[in-house]
């Protein structure tokens, strides 16, 4: 168990910023889930924890201790790589046994923990085989066992369940899940899946171009955003986003529209036309345009047909308020400005 | 279980389109075929032929001799089982040393410095210089008198001048670290170009388990470079058993026939000495089969320990 902290950290390839004066932390026990677009650093955060891609500048500490310029094998972390990085030659069971026998493990406790963590991973009738005969989940479930069997403080895993087809990443997002709850050492997994963050996350750490964007856990990430950016990158489909007439923004869930073909009076409430539906199962998805802006609009009712006049209404405690810089304005403090806002967005009505 | 499959499937009968294509296959090997004929398998017979008998290069078959030369090189004088010692002496000092050096070589060019790129053509371009050349460099270098460089190094450390070629004790030795200068940097090259294909995250990985450098070259480079170091060992076994114009330039044989090799006992007895044209046919024959024999033992004995991508 272990909680590592950023501290002012750069990095820097060549003259590449990619991330700079990062604070960030990850606490100690936790499920921390690093998400962002792809190329936005999430690996070159994680290799630094992990310590092999030094930080360029400032510091980084793992329960207090410095551990910036410490070798990554005295870290007490294992990582799983986003491209495996199995070691190829090897059997599955030398694959998971190498880490063991370099700490000087016992021949009878490997060969226990081999048993056990080839289990936990479904891979106990291919220990003997080589890589190159495994299919590509499977060797994705030999680095998740060659990590797992050093019982590390850190546990970092760089989008392991990328290559998975969709039945097995689900399984294996639940089987993660449950190794969280029964290790309760600290997780730290990078994905550029926003479903997946959610659904796996104690606290997400959300990045975009280096920077952290908002760090919270799911509920609060998804409806307490921070900005414009967390908005739209959490929620499928993101939140509607539209200019108001004084430069700040409005914004609203698709989940949070009601549709109707009577218009519905106070809050923000405005006359449209249906241009989409796409039938989800138990949800519809309208694309609806209201003279100019187009929303999204994600009901549970799938009787509104394509060209039909409808009425879009959301309440006044599902609106949300940016300024033109994307940064959120919320009541608390700003009681004034928020009333104010509020009305603006009622005067965009038009029924 | 695929034989089995294959056997239940009715016979495919050969429609004038495979017909076609068959012809065409054929087509296009033939002319390798008739090449490895003509000058492959034709020569082979002849040398055999040329082997049984005695005479010389403008007149060879002047009396059949059966396996007379065979007996006469392998029992009767004792001077071709000399040269094949020396060869085999040769071999076995040169093949583990230029490949170890070559890949500790290839394993220092791997990492990114900038003097790498320089040190590389430094190391590549005596592969380029002719044998010959080489050989006349080093035969300097190794000069008994006190301007050879390798007499003026040890002088300089306070030990005597030292005949280098002249003596059996070093002239072998001599010869091996001329033609390892000259292949060592071709062969890190060969050794580079596999070790730029291992991903970086495997190292990484290693580093993440604790593995010392000395353990990941072990236990994951070296089993990396497995079919480039058994192609290598291959080559380098059979190349060096046919070594010649180094030897003959450096020592000329000597001292005595202390470093005479098999390849020059074939020159002189088919080119210098008259009417010994069989005994050389014979002794080509020998060692073409020692070269076969240990090819066949490497595949053997090797191949299954060989990871193929
Ligand atoms: N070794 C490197 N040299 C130069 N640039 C790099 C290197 N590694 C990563 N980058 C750059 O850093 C940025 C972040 O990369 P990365 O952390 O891999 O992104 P992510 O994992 O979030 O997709 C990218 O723009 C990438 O091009
Ligand atoms: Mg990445």
């Amino acid at each position: 168990m272990a909680e590592i902290r950023f501290e002012k950290v750069c990095k820097f390839f060549d003259k590449a910023r990619i991330i700079e004066d990062l604070d960030l932390t990850i606490q100690d026990g936790k499920f921390t889930v690093l998400v962002g677009a792809s190329g936005c650093g999430k690996t070159t955060l994680l290799r630094m924890i992990a310590g092999i891609g030094p930080a360029t500048s400032g510091h980084i500490y793992m329960d207090g201790r410095d551990i910036t310029d410490t070798a990554p094998a005295k870290r007490d972390i294992a990582m799983v790589f986003q491209n495996y990085a199995i070691y190829p030659t090897m059997t599955v069971r030398e694959n998971i046994e190498f880490g063991l026998k370099n700490k000087k493990v016992p021949k009878a406790e490997r060969e226990a923990l081999i048993k056990e963590y080839a289990a936990v991973v479904g891979l106990t009738d291919y220990l003997d085989r080589k890589p190159g005969t495994l299919s590509g989940g499977q060797r994705q479930r030999i680095a998740l066992a060659r990590a797992m069997v050093k019982k590390p403080a850190v546990f970092l895993m760089d989008e392991p369940l990328s290559n998975l087809d969709a039945k097995l990443r689900v399984q294996m997002r639940s089987e993660l899940i449950e190794l969280h709850n029964k290790l309760k050492t600290t997780f730290v997994y990078v994905t550029h899946d926003q479903v997946e963050a959610m659904s796996m996350a104690d606290v997400i750490v959300l990045m975009d171009k280096g920077r952290i964007m908002q760090e919270a856990s799911p509920e609060v990430i998804y409806n307490d955003p921070n900005n414009v950016f967390t908005a739209q990158f959490i929620g499928t489909p993101p939140m509607n986003i539209i200019d108001m007439p004084d430069g700040n923004k409005l914004g609203f869930r698709p989940e949070r529209i009601a549709l109707s073909y009577a218009p519905v009076q106070g809050d923000f409430t405005r006359k449209g036309t249906v241009l989409t539906r796409e039938m989800l199962g138990s949800e519809t998805l309208y694309k609806i345009d209201c003279s100019g802006n187009t929303y999204m609009a994600k009901i549970d009712d799938p009787n509104f047909a394509m060209g039909e006049n409808v009425y879009v209404h959301v309440a006044n405690e599902h609106l949300y308020f940016f300024d033109a810089e994307g940064q959120r304005i919320r009541e608390k403090g700003n009681e004034t400005l928020f009333a104010q806002l509020l009305k603006t967005a009622g005067g965009m009505s038009n029924v | 279980m695929s034989d089995l499959t294959l056997n239940t499937k009715p016979a495919r009968r050969l429609t004038r389109k495979s017909v076609a294509n068959n012809l065409f296959s054929w087509a296009l090997v033939l002319p390798a075929i008739l090449f490895l004929a003509v000058f492959t398998f034709y020569p082979l017979v002849n040398l055999i032929q040329l082997s049984l008998y005695r005479g010389n290069i403008t007149n060879p078959y002047k009396t059949f001799r059966g396996i007379e030369n065979y007996i006469d090189i392998l029992v009767k004088r004792p001077q071709f089982m000399t040269t094949l010692k020396n060869t085999a002496l040769y071999v076995v000092m040169y093949v583990p040393i230029c490949l170890s050096l070559s890949l500790i070589f290839s394993v220092w060019l791997q990492k990114a410095r900038k003097m790498n790129n320089f040190a590389q053509t430094c190391f590549f371009a005596p592969h380029l210089v002719a044998t010959i050349s080489s050989a006349f460099m080093w035969s300097w270098i190794f000069s008994p008198e006190s301007s050879g460089i390798a007499n003026g190094l040890i002088r300089l450390f306070g030990f005597n001048t030292h005949n280098w070629l002249g003596s059996s004790a070093t002239a072998m030795v001599c010869v091996m670290i001329m033609n390892t200068w000259a292949s060592i940097g071709h062969h890190a090259l060969i050794f580079l170009s596999a070790l730029k294909s291992i991903p970086g995250e495997v190292y990484e990985a290693a580093e993440l388990d604790s593995s010392s450098s000395i353990k990941t070259f072990f236990k994951i480079t070296l089993p990396m470079l497995s079919p480039q170091i058994f192609l290598m060992l291959i080559t380098m076994t059979t190349n060096s058993f046919k070594i010649f114009e180094s030897v003959r330039q450096m020592t000329g044989g000597g001292p005595g026939i202390s470093t005479k090799t098999v390849c020059m006992f074939i020159y002189d007895n088919a080119f210098e000495t008259n009417n010994t044209l069989g005994l050389a046919g014979a002794a080509s024959i020998v060692l073409t089969i020692i070269l076969m024999l240990i090819t066949l033992l490497d595949f053997k004995g090797l191949e299954k320990k060989v990871h193929y991508q």
